[in-house]
C-alpha cells in the first residue's frame, strides 16, 4: 500500500486539522477584538502582541484545570460527547474548498451540502447529549434549549441553503462555489440576508443567545464540565462559528475564487477565502453587539412564525427569478 | 377612642399619638378610613426596660404619623395589622425576630433577618440580650430541617434562585414554584447580609455612627449618611448653613446619578444586552471621578457630618463638574432614543413584570417602582429637605407599570439630577459650610426621610442625653419593595424573572442591614 | 409591536466606536491619576503631635492604637482596619495627621499594613515601595 503523503499533509496540516484549529483561534481573537472595539474597550491585550495568543491561553488554562465526572452522570457519554461533537464539526469542514479543492482531496460529491448539514446537526446532538448526561437540572434545561433552537432553525437554514444550490444547479459545495460568476449574495440578496439571520440562531449568538444566558440557566449545558472537556465544548462552539461563516462564503460569496494576480492560484484562493470569512465573522459579531437576548418563546416564535415562512417564500422567489430572469441576463 | 388615645407633640410634617396596645389596630383603621392610600413606613421597636415600645410610622399625604404603643416585656403580644395593610408583613416579622414581639394573626410568622439556627429566645435588639454569652457557648437552635420543597406535585417544579446565583449581585434566596413556564408562588428569604448595624450603632458615638451607617449600602452611602445627620440635627435643634445644604444636595444627586446608571447597565446584563452595559458603565466613570474630586473617594463619600459637610466645594472644581454634566446630558439623549427604539430591548422589558397602580399603593412601594406605576411620590417634593425646596425640578412618572417604565423613569431621573446639580452650582450661596455641634446630644428623638435612588429611606433616632444613641432604626427602600417582587413574579413567565427583578433595583445590603 | 418610529441609534454608534480610542486605561502600565484631596495613606508628623489621643478615641474602626515611641505617646495606624475616613485628621487639634495620595496598599504581608510612628525627630513617611 502506498501511503499518500500529500493526502496526509492536506488532512492533518493544511488546510486540514492543524490549520482549522489555529484558524479558529485566530477568528476567536478577531471576534473578541471587534466586539471590544465596538463596545469602546480594548479586548485581549497582553498575551502576545495585541492579545493574539489569548484564545490559546484560554485553552491551555482549561486543560490544566480539574476535570471531574459528577457522581450521577452517565460516564461514557459524559466523557465522549464533547470530543465527538468537536470531531464532527471538524469533519464537516473537510468538504469545503478552502484553497480551490476540498480539504480531503477528491472527496466532494453531489449532495455533500446536505451531508455537511447533517454532520453539523449530529454534532449539536452530541452537545445535547453532553448536557443531558450531566445529572444537573441546569444542564438538562441548557441542553434542551440548544437542541430546540438548533433543530428548529435547521429547517429554514436548509431551505435557504437550497437557493444557491438551485441557481448553481448542483448540491455539491465545490460546484456551487466554483460556479459563481457573480456572487449569489448579489443575485439572491433575500436569501443571503435571511441566511445570515438564521446563522445567528444556529451559532447561538445574540439575539438568540439563550443557551448561554447565565442569569437564567447558570452554565447551561456546560454547567458540570471543567478542564479538558470544557475546552472541547468551547472549541466546538468556536469551530461551529468558523464553519458557519465558511458556509456563507462558499454558498453566497463565491467561495475561495477571486482575482489571481501572480504565482500560485491556490495561494490567492486561500487568501480570498480567509478575507471573505473574516468579513462574515465581523458582520455576525456586529449583529451580536446590536441586540439584547430574546426569551426562549420569542426565539421559537421568531423561527416558526417568521423565518420559516420567509425561507419558503425565498425559495419560491428564487425559483421564479432563476427560471425566467437569469436566462435573460446571461 | 377617647382615653385610649393621646395626641402628642406634632411638628412640621410629623405627628405622633400614643395608644394602648389593644387600640392600635383601630387607630390604623381610622387612619385608613381618612386616607385609603395611607401606608406603613416602618415599625420601630424600642426596649423600654420593663416594656417594649412599638412605633408604627404611617405615611399619609406625605406626613409621617407615628402611632406609639407599648407591650409588657413578659408577654409581648399584639394584634397584627397585616390583614388591613399587607405591606406590614415584613415589618412585623422583623420586629418579631429582633425584639421577640408576637403578632397574633400574622399569616407567615417565620424568621426574616436572623438565620434559621439563631438560638430561640435571644432577641438581639433588647438591651438585656446576652449575645456574647450565647456566642461563647456556641448555642444554636435545633436545626429545623428546611421544609422539604413540595415534591414536584403534579407539574409543579421548585426552582431556587440563590443565595448564590449569577442573576443576583448579593445573596438572598427566592424559592419559586413553577408550573411549566409560569411562576405560581414566590417565597423570599432575606437576612443573608444581616450585620446587626442597628445594634452596632448603639455602641458607637454619633460621630462614629455617621461612618457606620454610610456602610449599610455602598451605592447609596451618601443618602444614609445624610438622613442620619439630618435626624441628629433635628434632635439637637440646629439648622445647618445654607451652603452646606447646597453642597449636600450636589453630593446626593451625584450619588443618584451613579446609582441609576449602575442599575441601567446591570439591567442590560440581565437581558443579555452587553453593549448597553459596557456603554453605560463607561459613561458612569466620570461621575465616580467627580465624586472622588469632591469628597476624596470614588464610592463611599464620607462627606456628611453632624453640622454640615466636611469639605468645602472649591471654585476651581465647578467648571469641571459643569462640563461633565453637559457631556452626560448628550449621552442620555442617546440612551433615551435607544430605550424607545431598540426592538429586542423592548421585547424583553415591555409588559414584563407589570405592577398595577392599586397594587403599588396597597403594598406601600416606594421610589422608581412606585413612580413607574403612576404613583407620584417623591420625598424631595413631598417634604423637601436640604436645598430641594429651593431648586425646581420634575417628578418623573410613567403609567405603564412594567419593567420598561421603571427603567425609563430612572433614565429620565438622571436628566433631572443633572439639572438639579447645574442649578445648585449656579445658585451656590456663600458662607460657612459647617457649624460646631456638641458631642453629647440632649435627650429626644426624631424621624426623618430622604429620597435615596431606590426610594424613601427612613431613619428614627432616639437619644438619652449621652454621646451614644439609644436607638437607631433604619427602613431602607428595598425592604419596602421586596413584597412587590412577589406580586410581580407570580403569574408571569420564569424567563421574565431576571428582568422584572432587576427593574426593582434590589439592594440587599440595604434590605438586611 | 408595530412599526418603530425611528431606527435604533445603536446601529450607527457601534460602527463609529470602531474608530474611536477605547475608554480603557491600561493600568498598571499607565499610572492612575488621583485628584488632590484624595483620601489615601496617612502621613503623620510627630513634631506636631501633642499625644492627646483624640484620634484614637474617635476612630470609627478602632484602627489607631496609642503606643510609646521615644518616650512619647504616638498613634499607630492599623491600615488593615482603617476605613480611610480621616476622622482622625479632623479630630486632631494640631493637624498632625494628613492624607497622601498613595493608595496602592495591596500586599501579601500583613505586617506591612501597620504604620508605625517614627520618633519625634523625623517625619513619619510612607515606608512602602
Amino acid at each position: 500500500m502506498v501511503i499518500d503523503l500529500w493526502f496526509i499533509f492536506r488532512v492533518l496540516v493544511f488546510p486540514g486539522f492543524t490549520f482549522i484549529f489555529f484558524f479558529t483561534m485566530f477568528c476567536d481573537w478577531i471576534e473578541r477584538k471587534i466586539e471590544a472595539r465596538m463596545q469602546n474597550r480594548v479586548g485581549p491585550a497582553f498575551t502576545g502582541p495585541g492579545g493574539i495568543l489569548q484564545p490559546f491561553a484560554d485553552v491551555i488554562k482549561l486543560l490544566t484545570k480539574e476535570d471531574i465526572v459528577p457522581a450521577g452522570a452517565k460516564r461514557k457519554v459524559f466523557k465522549l460527547a464533547p470530543i465527538l461533537a468537536f470531531s464532527f464539526v471538524v469533519f464537516a469542514f473537510s468538504f469545503l474548498p478552502i484553497d480551490g479543492a476540498a480539504v480531503i482531496p477528491n472527496s466532494s460529491f453531489a449532495g455533500d451540502l446536505i451531508f455537511v448539514m447533517a454532520l453539523i446537526t449530529i454534532a449539536n446532538f452530541f452537545l445535547f447529549l453532553s448536557g443531558w448526561a450531566s445529572a444537573n437540572p441546569y444542564g438538562d434545561i441548557g441542553a434542551t434549549r440548544v437542541l430546540t433552537q438548533f433543530l428548529g432553525y435547521d429547517i429554514p437554514l436548509i431551505l435557504l441553503a437550497l437557493t444557491p444550490a438551485f441557481i448553481a444547479g448542483s448540491l455539491s459545495i465545490t460546484v456551487i462555489a466554483a460556479n459563481q460568476y457573480l456572487p449569489f449574495a448579489l443575485l439572491a440578496p433575500w436569501a443571503f440576508v435571511l441566511f445570515i439571520v438564521t446563522l445567528q440562531a444556529e451559532l447561538e449568538k445574540d439575539p438568540f443567545d439563550i443557551p448561554h444566558a447565565e442569569s437564567e440557566v447558570v452554565g447551561g449545558l456546560e454547567t458540570e464540565f471543567g478542564g479538558g472537556k470544557l475546552a472541547f465544548l468551547r472549541l466546538t462552539r468556536d469551530v461551529q462559528i468558523v464553519f458557519g461563516a465558511a458556509l456563507v462564503v462558499e454558498l453566497f460569496l463565491g467561495g475561495p475564487y477571486g482575482p489571481v494576480f501572480f504565482g500560485l492560484p491556490e495561494f490567492w484562493y486561500f487568501l480570498w477565502f480567509v478575507l471573505k470569512l473574516l468579513a462574515v465573522v465581523v458582520i455576525t459579531e456586529y449583529v451580536t453587539c446590536l441586540f439584547a437576548r430574546l426569551r426562549i418563546d420569542q426565539v421559537l416564535s421568531a423561527n416558526w412564525k417568521v423565518l420559516l415562512p420567509l425561507s419558503v417564500l425565498s425559495l419560491a422567489l428564487t425559483v421564479a427569478v432563476a427560471t425566467w430572469i437569469y436566462p435573460l441576463m446571461v | 377612642m377617647g382615653k385610649r388615645v393621646q395626641i402628642q407633640q406634632a411638628h412640621l410634617g410629623k405627628a405622633s399619638i400614643q395608644v394602648k396596645a389593644d387600640a392600635t389596630k383601630d387607630a390604623v383603621k381610622a387612619l385608613l378610613e381618612a386616607n385609603k392610600n395611607a401606608g406603613i413606613v416602618a415599625l420601630t421597636g424600642l426596649d423600654l426596660d420593663k416594656k417594649i415600645g412599638l412605633m408604627y410610622h404611617m405615611c399619609t399625604n406625605g406626613v409621617i404619623v407615628t402611632i406609639r404603643t407599648e407591650v409588657p416585656k413578659k408577654k409581648p403580644k399584639i394584634a397584627t395589622i397585616s390583614d388591613i395593610i399587607p405591606g406590614a408583613q415584613f415589618h412585623e416579622r422583623e420586629a418579631a425576630d429582633l425584639f421577640g414581639v408576637t403578632f397574633e394573626g400574622h399569616p407567615n410568622p417565620a424568621r426574616l433577618v436572623l438565620p434559621d439556627n439563631w438560638p430561640e429566645n435571644l432577641y438581639p435588639l433588647r438591651k438585656d440580650a446576652k449575645i456574647d454569652e450565647a456566642l461563647a457557648k456556641n448555642e444554636t437552635a435545633p436545626s429545623k430541617a428546611e421544609p422539604a420543597p413540595a415534591q414536584n406535585e403534579g407539574d409543579l417544579v421548585n426552582i431556587i434562585i440563590g443565595p448564590q446565583h449569577p442573576a443576583l449581585l448579593e445573596p438572598e434566596k427566592f424559592s419559586l414554584t413553577v408550573d411549566g413556564e409560569i411562576v405560581k408562588h414566590v417565597e423570599p428569604r432575606i437576612g443573608y447580609v444581616h450585620r446587626g448595624i442597628e445594634k452596632a450603632a448603639e455602641q458607637r458615638t454619633y460621630l462614629q455612627d455617621v461612618y457606620l451607617v454610610e456602610r449599610i449600602c455602598g451605592i447609596c452611602n451618601s443618602c444614609h449618611a445624610a438622613c442620619f445627620v439630618e435626624t441628629v440635627e433635628e434632635i439637637l435643634g440646629f439648622d445647618v448653613p445654607l451652603r452646606a445644604k447646597y453642597i449636600r444636595t450636589i453630593i446626593l444627586e451625584l450619588n443618584r446619578l451613579h446609582s441609576h446608571m449602575l442599575l441601567l447597565g446591570h439591567a442590560g446584563l440581565e437581558i443579555g444586552y452587553e453593549t448597553l452595559f459596557q456603554y453605560m458603565w463607561r459613561d458612569r466613570e466620570p461621575i465616580m471621578d467627580l465624586t472622588e474630586m469632591l469628597t476624596g473617594n470614588r464610592v463611599i463619600s464620607s462627606a456628611m457630618t453632624v453640622g454640615g459637610v466636611r469639605r468645602d466645594l472649591q471654585e476651581k472644581d465647578v467648571p469641571k463638574i459643569k462640563t461633565q454634566m453637559v457631556t452626560l446630558k448628550k449621552k442620555m439623549d442617546f440612551y433615551h432614543k435607544l430605550f424607545e427604539n431598540e426592538p429586542s430591548f423592548k421585547m424583553r422589558t415591555k409588559n414584563v413584570g407589570v405592577l398595577s397602580k392599586e397594587d403599588a399603593l396597597k403594598l406601600c412601594v416606594v421610589g422608581p417602582v412606585a413612580r413607574g406605576s403612576g404613583v407620584a411620590i417623591d420625598v424631595r417634593k413631598d417634604e423637601p429637605y436640604e436645598a430641594y425646596g429651593e431648586i425646581p425640578f420634575n417628578i418623573i412618572t410613567r403609567d405603564e407599570g412594567d419593567s420598561w417604565a421603571r427603567l425609563m423613569v430612572r433614565l429620565d431621573e438622571v436628566v433631572e439630577s443633572i439639572n438639579i446639580i447645574d442649578y445648585a452650582l449656579d445658585h451656590m450661596p456663600s458662607g460657612p459650610f459647617r457649624i460646631k455641634v456638641p458631642r453629647v446630644v440632649a435627650a429626644g428623638e426624631a424621624v426623618n426621610h430622604v429620597e435615596a435612588p431606590r426610594g424613601e429611606l427612613f431613619y428614627y433616632v432616639k437619644s438619652q442625653g449621652t454621646a451614644y444613641p439609644e436607638r437607631v432604626k433604619v427602613r431602607t427602600p428595598t425592604f419596602a419593595n421586596i413584597p412587590a417582587f412577589i406580586t410581580i413574579a407570580e403569574g408571569g413567565n420564569i424567563a421574565d424573572v431576571p428582568p422584572s427583578f432587576v427593574s426593582l433595583d434590589p439592594c440587599f445590603s440595604c434590605t438586611d442591614r | 409591536m408595530g412599526k418603530k418610529s425611528s431606527v435604533s441609534p445603536m446601529i450607527k454608534e457601534l460602527l463609529s466606536q470602531l474608530f474611536k480610542k477605547p475608554a480603557t486605561s491600561k493600568y498598571p502600565f499607565v499610572k492612575a491619576e488621583v485628584p488632590e484631596g484624595f483620601r489615601g495613606k496617612q502621613v503623620y508628623d510627630p513634631n506636631l503631635c501633642i499625644s492627646c489621643g483624640l484620634c484614637s478615641r474617635d476612630c470609627p474602626a478602632k484602627a489607631i492604637e496609642m503606643v510609646e515611641v521615644g518616650g512619647k505617646r504616638s498613634p499607630l495606624f492599623h491600615l488593615d482596619l482603617c476605613i480611610f475616613c480621616y476622622q482622625c485628621a479632623e479630630s486632631c487639634p494640631r493637624k498632625a495627621i494628613k492624607s497622601s495620595e498613595f493608595f496602592e496598599l495591596a500586599t501579601t504581608n500583613k505586617s506591612s499594613l501597620v504604620l508605625k510612628p517614627e520618633g519625634p525627630s523625623q517625619k513619619g513617611e510612607c515606608t512602602q515601595q
